[in-house]
């Protein structure tokens, strides 16, 4: 029994390194011709694990895909399928790191904003497939003792992502969605941005540099007094009050706890 | 066990793509039932609700397309949680997966590749099923592959295997006709027969969908992407004569058309299914 199972499971592993791979050395013995070249045969199921993988990949990273033209971008979903086929079965939860081999792809390094512009276009699928979380009321905050206060942690609505750029990506992704493409100044400097589900809708907005070192180290599961510290490095004037008033307004957290003391900084 | 579902049978439906889903909300045609991709409604996107709505009026199909039921390895437990999820929400009247693998070592290939029919890829088959059975808590139909390719030691007819499969778990079949029409054309044999030996009590649905010649090869490729072929439709009422009135689903999934063109497909279907009722009263 357990060897005939492993015969079989490594039929399956040769045809899936002809179907990923291409290399149909070691499956073409295993396949009747039928009057055609075994090859040819894997290689219609293999155009169609790529061209659907690659559709996929082209419907989560649309503006990736009109930034490098079409037939560039399926060369380098190819390699990355090759390199990275996927493991979860719903194909909207492909692509979690195209971004970083983007970022590693040495043919698209002439267009450095690429990698950013794809981490947007990621944080807007988690968003648009995520749903939001009923919020903590801000009461909730005001029943913490005074003492216990600095040592809560937060946990933030699953869908948010933040995401900080060298590179206007959000004016990039926004000019794409024309016809005709406004230009970009692209040295107006870097962004910091919050993506998030509301309702049914996705949205982003930029945040200031103090308040996106609060929200990131918050999202990170740090302590308040540990999100201010990093907050503060970034904004000497960074107002925890009403920093936090804005996080709760927001309904940006769903839950909350005291976190043992000595996690937080000295 | 739990308590199984029984499998209603009647009208024709259509696969629900989310391009349409407006239109149906908004006109509300005369369809029998939706067929939807399980793994399109997994994530927790708007499409969920739509859904949802649309079930109050519709009765609605769960159509898995990657529970890879023929993988030399352990089920996907998170997968088929998932599944289990979105059945306990929809309330599907139908349930089908296929005769087929699509992931091992972790690689997912977004494709139904073949098994070779041997005793051993039966007994792992039918204990993927038994266990999606008991964990879905229902019933499921399996449908029949469009193939192209087959494995030198392959010594179980397709028909044959599937016959096995039903009787070993209990499972219905989903007749896939436009796939045996593929397969047959693809491997010489003839289509007529394959119908002929598949066990009429176990149909549970029949799907029909349009094909297209492979580029550069002679080998027919079931794309879901145009009507359907002549040659299916006449296969399909030899199905009906022999199965009786069944489910029958049209599906479309490339190349959307207006939907008007896919309750054009339906109504034929019915017509069909119409004339061979007359046929049989006569």
């Amino acid at each position: 029994m357990c060897t005939d199972m492993s015969i079989l499971l490594e039929l399956q592993m040769r045809l899936r390194r002809a179907v990923l791979g291409g290399d149909t050395a070691g499956i073409v013995a295993a396949i009747l011709g039928d009057g055609l070249d075994p090859a040819a045969r894997v290689g219609i199921y293999r155009h169609h694990a790529f061209a659907t993988l690659g559709d996929a990949l082209q419907g989560t990273f649309p503006v990736v895909c009109r930034l490098v033209d079409k037939r560039f971008f399926a060369y380098a979903a190819h390699e990355y399928l090759r390199e990275h086929p996927p493991h979860s079965r719903c194909l909207v939860e492909y692509g979690a790191d195209f971004a970083d081999f983007l970022a590693r792809f040495t043919p698209c390094q002439e267009l450095p904003y690429l990698a950013g512009v794809a981490h947007f276009e990621w944080a807007l699928n988690i968003a648009a497939t995520v749903r939001e979380v009923t919020p903590l009321e801000a009461g909730k905050l005001a029943a913490i003792p005074p003492e216990e206060a600095a040592y809560v942690a937060f946990r933030l609505q699953p869908s948010l992502s933040y995401l900080a750029s060298p590179w206007p990506i959000d004016a990039i992704w926004q000019a794409n969605q024309q016809d005709e493409m406004p230009a970009v100044d692209l040295t107006r400097g870097g962004i910091s941005l919050q993506i998030r589900r509301v309702g049914e809708a996705v949205a982003w907005q930029r945040l200031d540099p103090g308040t996106f070192a609060f929200r990131t180290a918050l999202a990170d599961g740090l302590v308040l007094a540990a999100a201010m510290l990093a907050a503060t490095l970034k904004d000497p004037a960074f107002d925890l009050a009403e920093s936090l008033r804005q996080v709760f307004a927001e309904g940006l957290a769903v839950a909350s706890r005291i976190s043992p003391k000595q996690e937080t900084p000295q | 066990m739990p308590q199984l579902r029984p499998i209603t049978s009647g009208r024709e439906g259509i696969g629900l793509r989310s391009r349409h889903v407006s239109e149906i909300a908004a006109t509300r045609p005369e369809i029998g039932f939706l067929e939807v991709h399980a793994e399109n409604y997994m994530a927790e996107t708007p499409a969920m609700d739509r859904l949802l709505e649309l079930r109050r009026d519709y009765p609605v199909s769960v159509h898995g397309v990657a529970l890879p039921l023929g993988s030399a390895e352990e089920l996907e437990r998170g997968h088929l949680a998932r599944f289990k999820a979105l059945i306990d929400r929809v309330e599907p009247v139908l349930v089908s997966e296929h005769l087929a693998w699509s992931a091992i070592g972790g690689a997912y290939l977004n494709d139904l590749l073949p098994l070779p029919y041997t005793e051993e890829s039966l007994d792992l088959f039918c204990r993927h099923v038994e266990e999606a059975q008991e964990k879905l808590g229902r019933r499921s139909l399996i449908e029949n592959p469009s193939s192209y390719l087959r494995y030198r030691h392959s010594p179980i007819p397709e028909p044959e295997f599937m016959t096995a499969v039903a009787r070993r778990t209990g499972c219905g079949i989903l007749c896939d006709v436009n796939n045996v029409y593929v397969s047959a054309s693809n491997f010489g044999f003839d289509p007529l027969a394959y119908l002929e030996a598949l066990p009429i009590p176990a149909i549970g649905e029949i799907h029909l969908a349009g094909h297209h010649a492979a580029e550069g090869v002679d080998v027919l490729v079931d794309h879901h992407g145009s009507r359907v072929a002549e040659p299916v439709w006449g296969l399909y009422v030899a199905a009906l004569r022999r199965f009786g009135a069944v489910s029958t689903l049209i599906e479309w999934d490339t190349n959307l058309p207006a939907l008007e063109i896919l309750l054009d497909e339906a109504r034929h279907a019915e017509e069909l299914a119409h004339v061979h009722r007359y046929v049989d009263t006569a």
